[in-house]
């Protein structure tokens, strides 16, 4: 895929919008490009910006107070990105959101993003129903979390995202398994087999 | 030299080692990696466990350079122009330079070491790099000087340290690359 402006990338997540609303919709993104290891997002900071993944892979991730990185989630395109807690409740980030390879986004402010869902309800549904799925997303990774061996999260990552093997270091993969190195790459030999 | 292009060449040269490792070794079987060219030629591991006893040292000798630079209000300079010296070494680095060297006992590396650990290290070392490059940019690569590994009266400036730390890591990464059978 590749679509660079907001118009047509809007028009594929939501083909049946109307024309005036991707048009009000579109013109408050903005292209943004960053290197690989840019914090976007600090804890502690308010998410200015709801992103849309147009290059690259990023990563939010958690730093516990023993200064362990707990890595929660990838994007890449296509998707919506950022910190979306922060940035719907614009209340201080409880995590860091930072590229892993060089990224381009276009991206919205949270004022311009408020005012064009207050002039067309339709968005504030359609929005609804794609942080639904967030939702069903982040519960279904719970469930992987909780009852899952770590083989199994291996296997069921692999399935989803098998790309990300030779996009990112596989540090960041094991992290976000909750897996050591050397564990991960025994369970990539096996795999290879 | 300008300075900025200067670190723009070491940033795509040690982005370009970096893209090596996660995009083609870090898929390879780990006993790939170990395995030596011929008998007593260093392996893709060996090389880079080579590559990562440098790191070891310059990593934090750059990291604490830049900032106590930064503390000490040093500015970016427009220019950059190497000491001899360090030309030397760097012209001496270079992947095409006809000198062969041997390394210093202390860089060695052993032949058994854990492929897959020796990787990830390398790997986190780049991306040390690539951040530290984009540190420099707030200093002056004239001023700010690193004591080199092997003779610590010798201070190179910290533009001759990117220079030949980087023909060394391209140097070794060739090497790997012919051990690997490419």
């Amino acid at each position: 895929m590749l679509i660079t402006n907001a118009h047509d990338y809007l028009q594929r997540i939501w083909p049946n919008l109307p024309g005036d609303i991707l048009q009000d919709l579109a013109g408050i993104f903005h292209e943004y490009s960053a290197k690989r290891k840019t914090v976007l997002t600090a804890e502690g900071e308010v998410e200015k910006y709801l992103y849309l993944v147009l290059e690259g892979v990023q990563r939010a991730y958690a730093i516990s107070t023993d200064g362990r990185e707990a890595t929660l989630v990838f994007t890449y395109a296509p998707s919506f990105s950022g910190v979306a807690d922060s940035f719907l409740l614009q209340r201080p980030s409880r995590y860091w959101f930072e590229t892993l390879t060089p990224s381009k986004f276009l991206r919205a402010n949270f004022q311009d993003f408020d005012a064009v869902l207050l002039k067309h309800p339709l968005l504030e549904r359609l929005i609804r129903l794609a942080l639904s799925e967030t939702l069903e997303g982040v519960l279904v990774r719970q469930i992987e979390l909780q009852s899952y061996t770590a083989e199994q999260r291996f296997r069921t990552l692999l399935a989803r995202s098998p790309h990300l093997l030779q996009l990112v270091p596989h540090k960041y993969i094991a992290n976000y398994l909750g897996m050591d190195a050397t564990n991960f790459s025994k369970l990539l030999g096996q795999i290879r087999i | 030299m300008d300075a900025n292009n200067l670190l723009d060449q070491h940033y795509q040269q040690t982005e370009a080692m970096l893209d090596k490792a996660v995009k083609e070794w870090q898929n390879l079987p780990p006993q790939k990696l170990t395995q030596e060219p011929a008998p007593g030629s260093w392996s893709a591991a060996q090389c880079l466990a080579h590559l990562n006893a440098y790191g070891n040292y310059y990593l934090p000798a750059i990291e604490k350079a830049i900032q106590t630079a930064q503390a000490a209000g040093s500015k970016p300079s427009p220019e950059f122009n190497s000491s001899w010296l360090g030309a030397y070494f760097t012209k001496l680095m270079q992947p095409d330079s006809k000198t062969k060297m041997k390394s210093p006992a202390n860089a060695i590396p052993p032949t058994f070491l854990n492929p897959a650990e020796t990787l990830a290290q390398f790997i986190d070392q780049q991306e040390r790099m690539l951040k530290l490059i984009e540190k420099a940019r707030t200093v002056n690569l004239n001023q700010v000087r690193i004591p080199i590994s092997i003779a610590q009266w010798i201070r190179l400036k910290l533009g001759d340290t990117f220079g030949f730390y980087t023909a060394h890591h391209r140097r070794h990464v060739l090497q790997a690359e012919r051990a690997l059978g490419k």
